[in-house]
């Protein structure tokens, strides 16, 4: 047997599943895609091959021609792979498809489907296979970004995007503190909904904010008043002992929580105050 | 009363503290002659206010909160007079605001009504934002009872 020429189907002996450049590929062809499809058919399934085979096919990709070869190539690839790299680490484009090992059940039916359309023939099912190899490839090279290396386990039918990933933690960071909130404010454990929880606390701060402005009112009628001037004369040096001394008491032991009044100033403070007091108004 | 319940930090301030800045401004305010006329109420009630809001700013833990920043810099800014802050190390928020999309609509309005109660919301971020009311609110209602004691200490028996 004379050695048959050197040419494109002398490399495929290697290969199981034996192909000839002009069977499969009834297209005109250039070089890249020509290295592309060489590097694939020869090697043994390594990664590293791989990985070239389909950079230089994605180096190719610009013309309509080599979309297939892409798709074909990488196909090829993810069919090899699919069973070896159950634990790869690769995260550049044609072995992004062969991340078995995720649990997205979404990503292993893609998988298992093309590792069946291995067998048929490879040319008419090229075109198909490749359009949906390249969509899928699409579908699960788009949410991983080329430099992204971190590994994160998406939910089913969740995607591992950076960005919904950022806005997932912050929406989770949003929710945890509105929690917080509804243990401030009294009466909001029951309210479900952010947008009702919200709508308490702004009533809260309102009545809080006049409260203060009715009890600010308050002590100016108090402090403008004629028999209180020696009282509040005491403190120039803002020492607070020299306070009278049930005044004292009633800011140390004011135990009470909770502030149920709205709108107007709160009753229940009046039991703490012993003695009898005016009310001024 | 001063419990922080949450991962997050509320140092609540303490009652005293509050209650000593606030007396101390009470009666600089009455050495004023200008208190004690007889007419305008009106602005005697928005001085104490706005002391009983400064107190509240400085004895909240000063500048950290920023909140209270904003309330001692819309004081200051009243009395024409330039405070000067020291600049934090994490300032805020231009860097956030290009990448994530934060405009949720339903958040957003409210959000709004929030930023125009709390002092100092108008450039924050929502998750910032209700770190800010819960710290507000903790020191709103201690205010407002420490202010009650008062009223109901000082008047006349």
């Amino acid at each position: 047997m004379d050695p048959p020429l050197v040419n494109d189907s002398s490399f495929s002996p290697a290969n199981p599943s034996s192909y000839t450049l002009s069977e499969i590929w009834p297209f005109p062809v250039n070089d890249a895609v020509r290295s592309g499809l060489r590097l694939a058919v020869n090697s043994s399934p390594s990664d590293k091959d791989v990985s070239t085979a389909a950079a230089a096919a994605a180096a190719a990709e610009e013309s309509t021609v080599t979309d297939l070869t892409a798709g074909w190539g990488g196909r090829k690839a993810r069919a090899l792979n699919s069973e070896e790299d159950e634990s790869s680490k690769m995260v550049s484009l044609s072995s992004s498809g062969n991340e078995v090992k995720d649990s997205g059940d979404k990503k292993r039916k893609l998988c298992g489907s093309e590792s069946g359309n291995g067998d048929g023939s490879m040319r008419a099912e090229g075109e198909t296979s490749s359009g949906g190899g390249s969509k899928a490839t699409e579908q699960k090279n788009k949410p991983e970004p080329p430099k992204d290396y971190i590994h994160v386990r998406a939910r089913r039918g969740q995607a591992t995007d950076r960005h919904s990933l950022a806005e997932r933690a912050r929406r989770e960071k949003i929710s945890e503190k509105m929690t917080a909130l509804q243990d401030i404010i009294p009466g909001c454990n029951k309210i479900i909904g952010k947008a009702l929880v919200l709508d308490e606390i702004i009533n809260y701060i309102q009545s809080l904010q006049r409260q203060v402005e009715f009890l600010s009112m308050k002590l100016e009628v108090v402090n403008s008043g004629p028999s209180t001037g020696p009282t509040i004369g005491v403190f120039p040096t803002g020492d607070l002992g020299t306070l009278p001394i049930d005044l004292h008491r009633n800011i140390y032991e004011q135990q009470q929580e909770g502030n149920e009044s709205r709108g107007s100033h709160p009753e229940w403070l009046h039991m703490q105050v012993d003695g009898s007091f005016n009310r001024t108004t | 009363m001063a419990s922080a319940n949450k991962p997050i930090n509320t140092d609540v301030p303490e009652k005293d503290v509050f209650a000593l800045h606030f007396l101390q401004s009470l009666s600089n305010l009455r050495r004023q002659n200008t208190f004690n006329s007889p007419e305008k109420t009106n602005d005697r009630v928005k001085k104490i206010k706005k002391v009983a809001y400064v107190s509240m700013a400085r004895a909240a833990g000063g500048t950290n909160r920023l909140w209270s920043r904003a309330l001692l810099r819309r004081a200051a800014k009243e009395n024409n007079k330039v405070v000067r802050f020291p600049r934090r190390k994490k300032r805020v928020t231009c860097l956030r605001r290009r990448r994530s999309n934060r405009r949720d609509p339903v958040e957003e309005e409210e959000a709004e009504r929030l930023r125009n109660l709390v002092p100092g919301g108008g450039g924050m971020e929502i998750s910032k934002l209700m770190e800010e009311t819960a710290h507000y609110i903790k020191c709103l209602s201690m205010q407002v009872k420490v202010m009650q004691c008062l009223v109901d200490g000082l008047a006349p028996k």
